[in-house]
């Protein structure tokens, strides 16, 4: 069937509306995102779709196999409608009681709900729940509510609707102006306003007036997985502000260049494509409206590098992705040298719900500065890791101890690391914050994609600074010298640091390299590469001072500065270490206390994990020396 | 062949006797600025360039690390002094053939290519350069061989199914790459020439790009992911242990062809770090002690 008018797709929703009948009950499983599906929660959705049918509810019940809904410590999770009760962690042997007691009796299941790791309490209500309670899910909201493969659930829910409005009432003009005044900044990181650079695309000479699009979703930096989500779970989001703005700018083409590393997220967005193609929602002549705007997929090849622009087009082009210096921006020459306008998967799902809602309701959210809502990836040391989206302006205190618990094993909070690679840490002393493009970029890091890592007293700083240069090294292009050898030059540094060989006049020198950096670099990426390394030396000096003087990492991360010992007092003798011990290092008879071979110790630690006792500590190599 | 001699002032005779002469080779910076120091100190200076041109490198650099300086602004002095240096005797377009001897007086033996070009005329117009037909062409190497085997024709099939246009290059890469496990030398040839594109620059994309492999690999690939919340959750310490049980380094591939171990900077599912994906397949949560049954799942299974 083609809609072959706004009307048709109004008509459309109320027929599908109208269909879904009212009895309201319904299952939503998170099934089709990757780390669901990493979980089980394939095999969950079929034990309930076998349940509900052999109970003869599959009429009444209606079960729905959503994508990402967020919360990715407790997953598979199943919500219970209309009751919104929250199960977590779900399992095949569950699935029988929760129709029985659930479905069909109204009763809670006690072990199954989430407990609160503050209070210890258990709370059935999914609203209720800290973690969602304090969220804004604007862009992450209609993941429940919609299949991802299931582009009727998209229009039933109010989705494409904002794209049939542009193409039948609005003008090109109006709807920039309407982008631009909701204060949309780009969700990628850097935060240029949307709006202008619609415009700027719209209004460059192009020499046969061809104009293209590109979705970025070359979601590089590790611990940030928001448009991974947003693909797999509602591409459709995605796809209609692509729409919107290829009207907007005048583009009959688009692209979305995906990581590689996300199949689930291609084939979602293929068959939304396909079944967009099909509604007459994309292609030509969309909704007999007379615009026309068709999308391509194009996979990365693992190229960090590529989520930049210019490099991003150059791979699209199909030659190797290096970025060029932008004096003049890819709005006005890009891809193949026209005017390509380039935003982010979350900024492209964002545009439907302004034009839905209308410009001042989004500027109403947020600060002064930054507007509407942000979706972070909370991982590392944290309670309840997943995916969080919240109006800029929280605090990132709100962010990880309301929302994401706090820390586990009630270790201390140390620092957060926001923005990736290119991003920096934050320490505790600035967690009153409030996040927002500038101040982040003030305290030393920056918005970045959304990646937000929790560190606690374990993680080394001088170690999360290596790391990230370690990194950047292998996807440094090669391209600009600063890049290429600062990175190199500061990686040695850091390295010797960590081995225990630090030099007095190494911090700055780091320090200088890094400035250096920022003044000389060709792209975003060697501008900001410096950032990790910067804004840890600024917030954790003594810790690189005590690496440095003391050879003492405290943390008990940087392996050249402390030996595995056994402590006498706490060792019982149990031989669990020196089963576990792969290079045989440990010696002692049962029931005796047991001694590290110092010499045949490869540090692996698998020790320390397997007693039970405690016993195993780290001392410090000077310390253990003597 | 030319013969320059470093020992000019006869020292073959005498034996004991230091020449006091240098010979300096590559005309870089480094080669320049050495030459320039010796020969203001009085040495007379051999530098010896295998292009035709003094300069290397820095000469074709717009900005030189650390302090944005003008590259051309530092070097270009340079290059004159040189030339015009009386210590200095250029030898460009040459190749050092031998060292004999020992320090204070070798004997060298340097070979100077033909110019084709009477350098005491040659103004350096650079007409005869554009005048040349035969420079601008680019020139595509043909196939090693022609060979209608199995490979080939895989490819071409992929070459084929994405049109033959030089943007779809790294596609038809990921998908070669796909096919065969990695990207051998005589499938870039064929890509190259069926798509038109230099040999250079499939080769410049095949080896940049971290999805491609230019040697073969493992039936089993394992991946280990190292984005920042694996590694804060320890994923070095999984890292170093399968490098240890399988005994190879990170991009090596076992010598019985079982496993290749491969770092990935994050596969997106931060909740379940460390991961581990073994031929597309997630282990969530993993330690160091859950590596070796994870390997003996995998080692008698078949390639997938």
């Amino acid at each position: 069937m083609r809609l072959r008018s706004p009307g048709d797709l109004a008509a459309l929703r109320d027929k599908l509306l109208s269909e879904r009948g009212s009895t309201g009950r319904e299952i939503i499983i998170s099934t089709d995102s990757t780390c669901c599906i990493l979980r089980g929660s394939l095999g969950v959705a079929d034990a309930f779709k076998e349940e509900l049918a052999r109970e003869g509810l599959a009429a009444d019940v209606r079960l729905r196999l959503a994508g990402c809904l967020g919360f990715c410590e407790i997953e598979p999770m199943v919500v219970i409608l209309p009751q919104k009760i929250l199960y977590q962690k779900v399992t095949t042997e569950d699935v029988k009681e929760v129709v029985e007691e659930t479905i069909e009796r109204g009763e809670v299941i006690e072990r199954l709900l989430y407990s609160d790791p503050a209070t210890g309490q258990t709370i059935p209500d999914i609203e209720k729940v800290p973690f969602y309670q304090k969220q804004m899910r604007l862009v992450l909201g209609p993941n429940e509510r919609i299949e991802p493969t299931r582009i009727e659930d998209s229009i039933a829910d109010g989705g494409w609707s904002a794209l049939a409005r542009v193409l039948s009432a609005m003008t090109p003009e109006q709807v920039i102006a309407e982008v631009t005044g909701s204060g949309l900044r780009g969700r990628g990181g850097a935060g240029f306003a949307t709006g202008k650079k619609w415009q700027t695309t719209r209004t460059a000479e192009s020499e046969d007036g061809v104009r293209y699009v590109i979705c970025n979703a070359d979601e590089g930096d590790p611990g940030a997985y928001m448009d991974r989500a947003v693909l797999e779970a509602n591409p459709h989001a995605v796809l209609e502000g692509m729409a919107i703005g290829s009207f907007a700018i005048g583009a009959r083409e688009g692209f979305i260049y995906v990581r590689t590393e996300y199949p689930l997220a291609v084939q979602h967005l293929k068959t939304a494509i396909s079944q967009a193609e099909a509604l007459g929602l994309l292609g030509e002549n969309i909704l007999g409206t007379g615009h026309s705007f068709s999308v391509k997929i194009v996979r990365g090849a693992g190229a960090f590098v590529c989520g930049e622009s210019t490099a991003l087009m150059a791979s699209l082009e199909g030659r190797v992705g290096r970025p060029r210096a932008k004096y003049v921006h890819t709005s006005e020459k890009g891809y193949h040298d026209r005017p390509t306008n380039l935003n982010n998967v979350e900024t492209w799902a964002t545009v439907p719900l302004i034009i839905n809602r209308g410009a001042a309701w989004f500027a109403g959210i947020g600060t002064d500065r930054s507007k509407g809502t942000k979706i972070f990836s909370l991982v590392g040391k944290i309670n309840n890791t997943g995916l969080v989206e919240v109006p800029m302006g929280i605090t990132l205190r709100d962010i990880i101890f309301t929302i994401g618990g706090g820390i586990p094993k009630g270790k201390a909070f140390k620092a957060v690391q926001t923005g990736g690679p290119s991003g920096g840490c934050i320490p505790e002393s600035m967690l009153d914050l409030p996040v927002d493009y500038e101040e982040l970029a003030k305290a030393g890091s920056m918005m970045g994609s959304g990646g937000m890592i929790v560190m606690d007293e374990d993680t080394c700083m001088v170690d999360v600074a290596r790391y990230f240069l370690a990194f950047l090294k292998d996807e440094s292009c090669g391209k600009c010298v600063p890049c290429r050898e600062g990175i190199k030059q500061m990686l040695a540094i850091l390295e010797r640091i960590c081995r225990g060989e630090g030099r007095e006049e190494d911090i700055g020198t780091l320090e200088d390299i890094g400035r250096y950096q920022v003044d000389t670099a060709l792209c975003a990426l060697g501008q900001s590469a410096a950032n990790p390394v910067l804004s840890t030396i600024r917030y954790f000096r003594s810790e690189y001072e005590r690496h440095i003087r003391e050879k003492h990492c405290a943390a008990g991360v940087c392996k050249a500065l402390f030996r595995y010992r056994i402590d006498p007092e706490a060792c019982n003798g149990c031989m669990a270490c020196a089963k576990q011990c792969p290079s045989s290092a440990i010696t002692g008879e049962r029931k005796k206390p047991h001694e590290i071979r110092q010499e045949a110790c490869i540090m692996c630690g698998a020790c320390q994990d397997s007693c039970r006792f405690d016993a195993v500590r780290k001392v410090r190599t000077v310390e253990a020396a003597v | 062949m030319a013969e320059a001699r470093a020992d000019k002032t006869g020292a073959e005779k005498t034996g004991a006797e230091k020449t006091g002469a240098v010979l300096v080779v590559g005309a870089g910076i480094a080669g320049i600025q050495a030459s320039l120091d010796l020969a203001n100190s009085g040495y007379k200076v051999y530098l010896v360039e295998q292009s035709p041109t003094i300069g290397g490198t820095m000469a074709q650099l717009d900005k030189t690390f650390p302090t944005n300086d003008c590259s051309m602004c530092i070097v270009s002095p340079k290059l004159v002094e040189c030339a015009r240096h009386p210590n200095i005797e250029l030898l460009t377009y040459a190749d050092v053939q031998s060292v004999e001897g020992e320090a204070g007086r070798f004997r060298v033996s340097v070979r100077k290519k033909a110019r084709s070009v009477d350098a005491s005329k040659c103004t350096g117009c650079g007409a005869c350069q554009s005048a040349c037909p035969v420079r601008s062409t680019v020139r595509v190497p043909e196939p090693p061989e022609d060979a209608e085997d199995d490979r080939t024709r895989t490819v071409d099939a992929i070459i084929d199914s994405h049109g033959k246009n030089r943007e779809a290059m790294i596609t038809v890469l990921q998908d070669a790459n796909k096919a065969f496990s990695y990207l051998p030398e005589e499938v870039l040839h064929r890509i190259s020439s069926r798509l038109g594109v230099p040999f250079a620059e499939v080769y410049g994309a095949a080896s940049f790009y971290k999805a491609f492999s230019l040697e073969p690999r493992g039936a089993h690939v394992i991946q280990v992911c190292m984005g920042t919340a694996c590694h804060v959750r320890g994923a070095q310490r999984i890292l170093e242990e399968l490098e240890r049980r399988l005994e190879v380094t990170s991009g090596g591939t076992t010598r019985d062809r079982q496993f290749t171990l491969e770092t990935v900077n994050c596969l997106g599912a931060c909740a379940l770090g460390p991961i581990v994906a073994v031929d597309g397949e997630f282990h969530g949560n993993m330690t160091a002690a859950k590596v070796p049954s994870i390997l003996q799942r995998y080692a008698g299974r078949a390639a997938s």
